[in-house]
């Protein structure tokens, strides 16, 4: 059975919040096309340290969303002249995360709205 | 990607797995190596960094699993991973693997045996157009031919009746007629180019006689040719075509293809082929022994060789069906139309057969006559009536061994689950989830439970086989057929899946429980004994069901056998050693009635001479057999009450029948070879009927009349015979019975004096009177000194020294006779026996298994007790004492259901009450002793266990 994209991620992302691990890959991915290690920098760059993602979750949710049909992924060689798998965003993935992003807006609004009646 | 794209790179990615691999070792090789380099560039050591960087992907097997668990190919994989992992187990405990695949086979093999069954007998529709829509007028399970009785009676119809229905069907889209059973007719085939030899092998097949429309009614479409049209059957007498069925145009004709446009030989007259039906079409009726031919109802005195019943009065022999529109089949008040509709005309027609005369009473009875409407979807079948409950219940009784085969699996699997649990607690503690455990168990077992449906299939197979064979007692051909169809694989399958489910979930359950630290610690003794107690409060319910299940088993078993036995044992009035009974049919071999005396004469005389005959008798009817020959008769100063059952059964018999037969006359004289054809014409009648008609016991001296013209009389009752049991075995009613002396009957049928004026030109044709077919009897029947199966061969030889061209039929002891009445009980009680000893048996293992089990489980305590100077008799005492409970609180659970399941099926029992206590004690009684026998072996292992030993091991 294809599996879909998961709420939940596997254990082992406690670092990132709960649902939101594909949304920030897309995010980072957006920008433009980059491998794995790439993006767990990124994320952890722009976060200030905040978010941390280990390759336990990220390689299995790039694998998820690749199976989907919202990230490509391409051998290419990178500034240190290894070969690497890097990543990019598909039309299909550039959807998934505006809406994705729309979605947590929402719901990022209604929380604060409950926490400040 | 949609899913088609994600089916198809999950396969890819299953195909290569190695591809996959390499790719993701490169790609966390990449990851590792951009870590390090970026944490060099931060200002790290390189040793540092690389360090830091191994600990920030840490397992890379565990990273490789989780990317592999995100996709379906995943799961898939780790399916036939547990499906390797469990075939492997599986192999490494042969004697286990074995009993299990054994047990589920036998369960499910029975299972399917009886679904195939069921599924032809009731399930399968009818190989035609919509057969939703088609409606039989009245069950149409009877046959044969009646008359006297209100219109539609037994489902049977007259053909004028069954004439202005199909040419005005009302709100039907058409009525069509058959007749009511197929009779055997001898067929020859066409004489090929230069085949000269006169004594080609004619056979006997059943031909049905069908009205015009039968087929296109059905629509039903044929292989070859065509079948047969309204033109056909337009006029009696004329219309000799025959439409083949699919088996007898094999059989005959080895599936010719020209066949169509030949002209074959059927009761020495020549019919044409017009077509040959498609092997899955066997008519609207399936019997047993399936239809030949079909033929059309024009051709009736051809095919039944009797005078015409295609006249305005003639009997009832037909059934009738109709085809209701979409509208009437899909509304129940279009279906109540067409009920109303075929009652009107079936009380218009009454009234009309009775004349203006008809009391006020009459004409009530008349209003309330009904002729039900019922759905032939599946066609109708007389198995279905004869052997419906029996299936039925023979269903219920496997779906118990295989619950009780499920229970012994369920043990078996606990107790591994039990001694596996260190295995067990080792995969949690290394971060396994549950449900891969409870998977990976059940992969297992649905291994064993798949591999024990596939050989179940072929035990079925062979089961079938024989049981068709049982049932259809050696008939040519039976449409029924051993080979399973995809409805019984797909039962098969489903119970199989269903029973590993059933046998697995529980233990596999139990299994992935109770990964506690404990049971890893080297004190694995005690905490094993902890966690499985409640194991084996699972083992002791299940056993109990078992042992509850066995009983009402061999209880039901044991009541069937009781009443075959009383079947068996009943007094039938004649006696059935020694005595050969053989069929014969003098009519098919061409004899005219004129003849008959003189045939009976002279095989009487060529067999009474036979070594090792004591007498010989030749009758219309066997002394029992199913169907009868009957009338309502007159005796003349008797004046029976209104609307008293006049009815006696008949049967037409030679001199010496009542010695041959062994029927012992109570008063007055047998018939003798003194009443010749000129002597005053004699009956015996039996004691019912000398007791209702003659109350103060002076029958002798009276006499009878039949009211059939042909066998009219009156005939002097000269004696009054035993009563004897002459049709069902189980029937206890006391029938009334008269035997006519065969060869004082008419040699020809009496004019009727009737239907003057109106069709004088019949009237001059009928001045010549027709012979009178009742002259013919179709049975001969041999007292033998010795062993009856010894005169069979010179019987045959003496009866063709007659006539080579004589056809005998069937020639076997009337035991054998016996037995095919009793085929249904004979079945059920070989049946229930053999399904009852299996589970037993398979009880018996669960038993033993689990008592062994407990015994090597608790070797410690019992070596403690032993060492504290337990005597062997009291240890020995506390193992049997379990079982004993078990087998105690099983039989006071199974009594009640035992009696429940008895009475449900007290209607297929014969001379027995709800409750047997004889058959319930002997039940009791083997299965306390298979406990016993069961639990004493591992009870007496217990009681050898050294102390020394014991304490020193594990």
């Amino acid at each position: 059975m294809p599996e879909k994209p998961d709420e939940q991620n596997p254990s082992g992302s406690r670092d990132v919040v709960q649902g939101t691990l594909e949304m920030l890959i897309l995010k980072t991915l957006a920008l433009e096309p980059m491998h794995g290690y790439g993006v767990t920098q990124r994320i952890e760059q722009i976060s200030d340290g905040v978010f941390r993602v280990n390759p336990g979750s990220l390689l299995p949710a790039l694998s998820r969303m690749e199976r989907a049909g919202e990230v490509k992924s391409e051998w290419q060689t990178t500034e240190n002249n290894r070969r690497a798998k890097y990543y990019q965003l598909t039309a299909k993935g550039r959807k998934a995360l505006i809406r994705e992003t729309e979605q947590w807006r929402r719901q990022i609004a209604a929380i604060s709205r409950i926490l400040e009646a | 990607m949609s899913w088609i794209g994600n089916l198809i790179t999950g396969m890819k990615s299953l195909m290569q797995r190695d591809r996959v691999e390499r790719e993701l070792d490169e790609e966390l090789e990449s990851y590792v190596e951009a870590s390090i380099a970026d944490k060099q560039h931060a200002g790290m050591s390189a040793q540092q960094a690389r360090r830091a960087a191994l600990v920030e992907v840490g397992s890379r097997n565990s990273v490789k699993h989780q990317v592999w668990s995100s996709r379906w190919e995943g799961g898939f994989d780790g399916l036939l991973q547990d499906a390797r992992f469990g075939m492997r187990s599986l192999l490494k405990s042969p004697g286990f693997t074995a009993v299990a695949v054994l047990s589920i086979a036998l369960g499910i093999g029975g299972n399917t045996a009886i679904f195939t069954l069921i599924h032809q007998v009731f399930l399968l529709n009818l190989p035609v157009k919509d057969p939703g829509s088609l409606v039989t007028f009245d069950k149409s399970d009877g046959g044969g031919i009646l008359g006297g009785v209100d219109l539609g009676s037994y489902g049977m119809f007259p053909w004028s009746f069954a004439r202005k229905l199909q040419a005005d069907p009302g709100p039907f889209q058409g009525i069509a007629s058959y007749g009511s059973f197929a009779e055997k007719v001898s067929v020859l085939p066409p004489a090929g180019p230069g085949d000269n030899n006169p004594a080609r092998a004619a056979i006997l097949t059943p031909a049905a006689m069908v009205s015009g429309n039968y087929f296109s009614l059905l629509d039903a479409e044929p292989l070859l040719g065509r079948t047969i049209e309204p033109a056909d059957d337009a006029t009696p007498g004329s219309g000799a075509v025959v439409v083949l069925s699919h088996h007898l145009w094999q059989q005959m004709f080895s599936s010719d293809p020209g066949i169509v446009g030949k002209i074959i030989t059927v009761n020495r007259t020549p019919f044409q082929v017009i077509g040959v039906m498609p092997e899955q079409f066997q008519g609207i009726k399936l019997e047993t022994d399936s239809t030949g031919m079909w033929t059309t109802l024009s051709m009736q005195p051809v095919i039944l060789q009797q005078p015409s019943f295609l006249t305005l009065d003639g009997p009832y022999f037909l059934h009738m069906f109709g085809r209701l529109t979409p509208q009437a089949a899909a509304s129940k008040a279009g279906f109540a139309q067409a009920q109303e509709w075929l009652d009107t005309q079936v009380r218009m027609q009454t009234r009309a057969n009775e004349g203006s005369s008809i009391s006020a009473a009459r004409q009530q009875e008349i209003n309330r006559l009904t002729v039900p409407l019922i759905s032939a979807q599946h066609g109708i079948s007389s198995m279905r009536s004869r052997y419906g409950d029996s299936l039925g219940v023979l269903m219920a009784v496997v779906v118990l061994v295989l619950l009780i085969a499920c229970a012994n699996l369920a043990n078996f699997l606990l107790a591994r689950a039990t001694t596996r649990r260190r295995e067990t607690a080792t995969r949690l503690a290394l971060g396994s989830s549950r449900f891969r455990i409870v998977r990976q168990n059940l992969v297992e077992t649905m291994l064993l439970a798949l591999i024990g449906g596939g050989l179940g299939l072929v035990f079925a197979f062979a089961g079938t086989r024989s049981l068709i064979a049982f049932v259809t007692r050696g008939a040519n051909y039976t449409a029924l057929k051993s080979t399973p169809d995809t409805a019984v694989l797909l039962f098969t399958l489903a119970v199989s899946l269903l029973t590993g489910l059933l046998f697995g979930l529980a233990p596999a359950i139990y299994a992935s429980r109770g990964g506690s630290s404990t049971a890893l610690s080297s004190g694995a003794r005690t905490a094993q004994a902890d966690g499985g107690s409640s194991s084996r409060v699972w083992a002791r319910l299940l056993v109990t069901a078992q042992i509850m299940l066995s009983l009402v088993l061999l209880v039901e078993a044991g009541v069937f056998l009781r009443s075959l036995r009383n079947l068996q044992h009943q007094d039938y009035g004649f006696e059935r050693t020694h005595l050969l009974v053989a069929d014969f049919n003098a009519k098919l071999a061409g004899y005219h009635p004129s003849q008959t005396n003189a045939l009976h004469q002279q095989l009487i005389e060529r067999l009474s001479a036979l070594p090792g005959v004591q007498s010989v008798a030749i009758a219309a009817a066997r002394p029992i057999q199913y169907g009868h020959w009957s009338s309502t008769v007159t005796i003349p100063g008797y004046k029976p009450a209104p609307k008293e059952n006049m009815v006696s059964v008949l049967n037409r018999v030679s001199a010496r029948y009542f010695e041959t037969a062994g029927i012992q006359l109570v008063a007055g004289r047998s018939i003798t070879p003194e009443d010749s054809a000129t002597s005053p014409k004699v009956a015996v009648v039996n004691q019912t009927f000398a007791n209702h008609f003659f109350p103060q016991g002076d029958a002798v001296g009276h006499t009878v009349a039949v009211d059939i013209d042909t066998v009219k009389g009156p005939w002097t009752i000269v004696g009054v015979a035993r009563d004897t049991k002459s049709d069902d075995p189980h029937s206890t009613n006391p029938v009334r019975m008269t035997y006519l002396a065969l060869e004082q009957i008419e040699p020809l049928n009496p004019v009727e004096p009737k239907a003057k004026g109106s069709d004088a030109q019949a009237d001059t044709a009928k001045t010549q009177p027709e012979e009178n077919q009742d002259r013919f009897a179709t049975t001969i029947l041999v007292r033998t000194t010795g062993d009856p199966a010894n005169t069979i061969t010179d019987l045959r030889r003496a009866v063709a020294s007659v006539n080579p061209n004589l056809p005998l039929l069937g020639v076997e002891s009337i035991r054998d006779e016996m037995s095919a009445l009793l085929t249904n009980d004979e079945l059920m009680s070989t049946l229930t026996g053999i399904f009852s000893v299996l589970a037993l048996l398979l009880a018996a293992i669960g038993l033993y298994g689990v008592m062994s089990y407990n015994v090597v489980r608790r070797t410690n305590e019992i070596g403690i007790r032993f060492a504290l100077g337990a005597p062997a008799p009291v240890v020995l005492w506390m193992i049997l004492r379990e079982s004993l409970l078990l087998l105690g609180v099983g039989m006071v659970i199974g009594a009640p259901l035992t009696f429940a399941a008895t009475r449900a099926i007290r209607g297929q029992l014969f001379a027995l009450g709800n409750i047997d206590p004889g058959t319930f004690a002997a039940a009791v009684a083997v299965i306390a002793a298979m406990t016993l026998f069961a639990a004493w072996l591992p009870a007496r292992r217990a009681t050898r266990v050294d102390p020394m030993v014991a304490l020193r091991c594990d």
